[in-house]
Parts: C-alpha cells; structure tokens; sequence
C-alpha cells in the first residue's frame, strides 16, 4: 500500500518541477513574436505575388477597409452572426430542456435514443438540402437548420451529465426533502454542468459549420453566400476578406464561450485544480 | 440480462414509432402538402439505390477521400505533435498559430482550396486533412507531454538513448491520447468529406444530395441523407471498436475491461 501510493506521488513531483533548460523569457517571446513573424512572412512573400489565387496581403486588408464601408457587407456579416447566436441559443436552450427530460425518465430515454443516435450520426450538412427542398430558400430556412443541427451534441450531453452524477447527491437531497424542481435547478443541472457546457462547446462549432453551409446553398445573403460568390466571380481579394472575416467569427465565438465557460465552470475547475495538486 | 432486452427492444419500438410518425406526417397530417416524400417512399428510393453502382462509386469516394485525408492528417499531426510535445520551444512556438487555427472549420477555407485544386478528390483529402490535424496534434502533444517523468528517467538510467526512450516510452505512453483523437476525427473527416461533395463539387455521397436536391427528386434526397446516417453510425461503431481493439493492451483501457 505505502509502496503503490508513494509512486504517483513522486511522479507528480518530477512532473510539478518541470523541465529547465531553455529560460522562461525566451519561451514567452517565441510565443509573441511567432505570429507576428508569420503575418510579416505571409506580407512580404505575398507582397509582389502575381499568382491570381494568392494576392498580396496589403491588397486584401485594404479590400476590406473599403468593405467594411459598404452597407451590403455590414448586413451579411450582421445576418450570418444574428443566425449563428440566435440558433445557438435556440439549441442549447431546447437542448438542456429535452436532455433533462430524458436524463431524469430512463423509459423516455430508452424509447427515444436509438432514433436520436441515429440523427446525429447523419452529417449536419447534409440536412441543409432536406430544409431548402422543404421550406425553400428563406432565412427560417437556415435558422431551422443550423439550430437542429447544433442541437444533438446539447442534448446528449445534458442526457449523459444528468445521468452520470453522483448517486450519493441524489440521496441526500432526498433526505433533506427537497423538492424534485429544486433538487432539479439547484442540484443535478449544476451538477451536469461540466458535461452540458463541453457539449455546448462542440455545439457552437457545429453552428458555425452548417451556418456557413446553409448560406452558400442557394442563399444570397450572409458572408458564407457573398465569399462564395466572390469566389466564383473571380472576385479573389473579396473571397479573401471572406475567408479571414470568417476565420475570425470562428475564433471569436469561440474564445468568447470558452471565457463564459471557465466563469460559469469556476468552481468545477478549481475543484479539479485541488484534486491534481493533492 | 434481461434489462438490456427490454431496453433494446423499447429502444426499436421509438425508431418503429419515429418512422410511423414520419409515414402518418406524410400522407395525413399537417405536412401533407408539403413536398415531404413518405418513409416508405424514401426506404424503398434507399433499397433501389443499393443496388444501382452510383451510390457504391459516390459512397466508395466519400470514404476514400475521408480515410485518405485522415491518414495524412495523422502522420502530420503525430509527428507535428511529438515534436511540440518534447520541446518546450516548439510548444511555445506553434502555440498561437494552433489555437488560431483549432476552432476554424475547414469549410471557411473551402472556396480557395477550390479554386486553387478544382472539384477533385485531392481537394477532399485537403480539406479532410486540414479539418482533422489540429486537434490530432495537440491531443499528441498532450500525450507526450503526460508521460511519466519517473518512466522516462529509468529508462536513460538504463542507457537507452534519446530515440529508444521516444520510440519505447514516450510513444506508448501517448498512445491513448493519439487513439482518442482518431475516434474523434474519423466521424469529422466523413463530414468534411460529404461538404467537400456538397459544397465545393467535388465527387461523392455530397454530390449526390447537391443533384438529388437540385433535380427535386424528394425520395432520392432523403434516401441519401438516410444513407450518410448509417454509413456515420458504421463509421462511429467501427471506430470505437478499432480503438479499443488496437489498445486494449494500455492501462486506461485494461481498467474498463475489468
């Protein structure tokens, strides 16, 4: 016993002591100075670049400064970002709703479940055609898409994190006589919260995804239907600024949860921060 | 026992009850004008499908260009990973550009890459390649970060030199988390794969919806998305399977079995 427990402990150490050799300073200033000598790479290479594909980086930020005057580009970049929050939002709402319904009945979830399986394991792209061929070409089109797509891996998580908690937490809000609709909100949903928000993680992702999809199916407004354009008028510098304005939603929206993550998740974290340093 | 007998059967009745719906929504109920093609009409296009040779071309280049892509992704990815992993430099170096480039879906970059390779299959590869080295990257560099300092420091007491501890210590010990995002990649990849086709024109199972949709064949569109949802199921299953079946040998997984 003593000998089996002692082992972790000193690899713990070993590892907590980490490793010198190159000094801090210079570590951080690669860490700084790598993008920035990437982008000054990628503009000095591009700078004279008579490749049609590929045009110089100065002639693609100066596109987008005009751009970002226009009234047309402001409104794609609105509607796609209005579409991705509010079908977002949509999901991880009806998602935990369904996903706690199904975690707290296990007959429900038995009926349910093959079938919900089944739906995911069909790409969320492909169910933009079904919905353009349905409903046609309008914007509830692509609302309806991206949320329904966005919502299988809320909900599946909200099943599995409600159904994985601690059984001892169950009991003893019993004992305490709490209400199951207290015992609900104040017990078991925090409790499946890690589980919730990791799958509203993949969700946000797969919102961006079938948001750029559904709009360049057919659709005429949203960035994702103005870079495809671009790209088959020839337009290169305006596919460009797509492409990076897009990239950067992509980033953004992403960074952006993980921060309201990590707050939502503070004590979770800390909690598992204390456990590794034990 | 018997409970998992029970579960799998209610677990039919939902899908049986899912299809009813589907069939009554159809033909009787609020849907009935609407161009949706009945579950008997779509099952039945489905079994046509099977037996015509387009579906098995479209679904055999689907899967090529989704397991190619994969492939070179995780030679790429392994190699990029074990790298960052035992050098803090390159750790701090491929930092930012990684976490830059990890939550950007390979379809924002789909219309250069097309441009630039046309609707191929090596434009697939490409973006299956570049929807899946990232995560299979970093996951690796986390593995070879996480091996055991104590296992690594009797093994150069041992004398073995810098390769034999990557390729006998380092390189197991990391496997699991290598594995881990394989399982994850390969349903991505088969998304990638079917955007490729679908958005970009390339050949597969993608293009075969974009004509199906195109063309309003309503049965035949529905078909396709029913085949995509068991080939993903086939692709999910298989994977979880190859994972557990190849590292069944490596502590985190020996524990699961007992």
């Amino acid at each position: 016993m003593v000998f089996t427990s002692s082992i972790p402990a000193r690899t713990s150490v070993a590892r907590r002591a980490g490793r010198s050799g190159t000094p801090r300073w210079v570590l951080i200033g690669t860490e700084v100075l790598v993008p920035i000598v990437l982008l000054g790479l990628w503009w000095v290479s591009s700078a004279n670049s008579t490749n049609t594909f590929f045009p110089p980086l100065q002639v693609i930020l100066e596109r987008l400064l005009q751009l970002v005057q226009t009234p047309t580009f402001l409104v794609d970049v609105g509607s796609s970002l209005g579409n991705l929050l509010l079908s977002f939002v949509l999901a991880s709402v009806i998602g935990v709703l369904l996903g706690a319904a199904l975690g707290l009945v296990p007959a429900l979830a038995w009926f349910v479940e093959p079938t919900i399986h089944f739906f995911r394991a069909i790409p969320p792209v492909a169910l933009v055609p079904i919905f353009v061929s349905l409903i046609g070409f309008g914007n509830e089109t692509r609302i309806l898409s991206i949320t329904l797509a966005a919502l299988f891996p809320v909900l599946i998580s909200t099943m599995d994190g409600i159904r994985g908690t601690e059984p001892t937490l169950a009991m003893v809000s019993r004992v305490y006589r709490i209400g199951w609709f207290d015992r609900l909100v104040s017990v078991t949903l925090p409790a499946a919260s890690p589980r919730i928000l990791s799958g509203m993680q993949v969700s946000l992702i797969t919102a961006f995804v079938v948001m750029i999809a559904s709009e360049m199916l057919g659709s005429s407004t949203g960035l994702g239907a103005a870079t495809l354009l671009a790209q088959q008028s020839f337009a290169i510098a305006d596919m460009w600024v797509g492409i990076l304005v897009l990239g950067v939603i992509g980033y953004a929206t992403t960074a952006v949860f993980t921060l309201f993550r990590r707050r939502v998740l503070r004590w979770y974290l800390a909690s598992q921060q204390q456990e590794k340093n034990a | 026992m018997r409970v998992p007998l029970l579960r799998t059967g209610v677990g039919a009745a939902g899908a049986v009850a899912a299809l009813g719906a589907w069939q009554l929504a159809a033909t009787a109920g609020p849907l009935a004008d609407s161009p949706l093609p009945t579950a008997a009409d779509s099952i039945g296009t489905l079994a046509r499908l099977f037996a015509t040779p387009e579906l098995w071309r479209a679904l055999g280049d689907t899967v090529v260009m989704a397991i190619a892509g994969l492939l070179l992704a995780t030679v790429v990815g392994v190699v990029l990973g074990v790298g960052i992993g035992t050098s803090p430099l390159a750790m701090h170096a491929t930092r930012v550009p990684l976490e830059f480039l990890k939550p950007i879906p390979p379809i924002v970059i789909l219309p250069i890459v097309v441009l630039v390779l046309g609707p191929t299959m090596a434009m697939g590869v490409f973006l299956v390649f570049f929807g899946c080295f990232v995560a299979i990257a970093v996951q690796s560099a986390a593995g070879v970060f996480d091996t055991d300092p104590v296992a690594r420091a009797t093994g150069r007491s041992y004398g073995m030199g810098r390769g034999e501890i990557l390729t006998r210590i380092v390189l197991p010990s990391a496997l699991p988390y290598i594995g881990t995002a394989i399982r994850v990649a390969a349903p991505t990849s088969l998304i990638v794969a079917v955007v490729a086709g679908l958005l970009g024109g390339g050949p597969g199972l993608g293009q075969s919806l974009l004509l199906a949709q195109i063309s309003g064949d309503q049965a035949q569109l529905f078909a396709y998305v029913l085949a995509l949802g068991i080939l993903g199921l086939l692709v999910q299953g298989l994977s979880q399977w190859g994972e557990r079946r190849l590292l069944h040998w490596h502590p985190q997984y020996r524990k699961e079995i007992r």
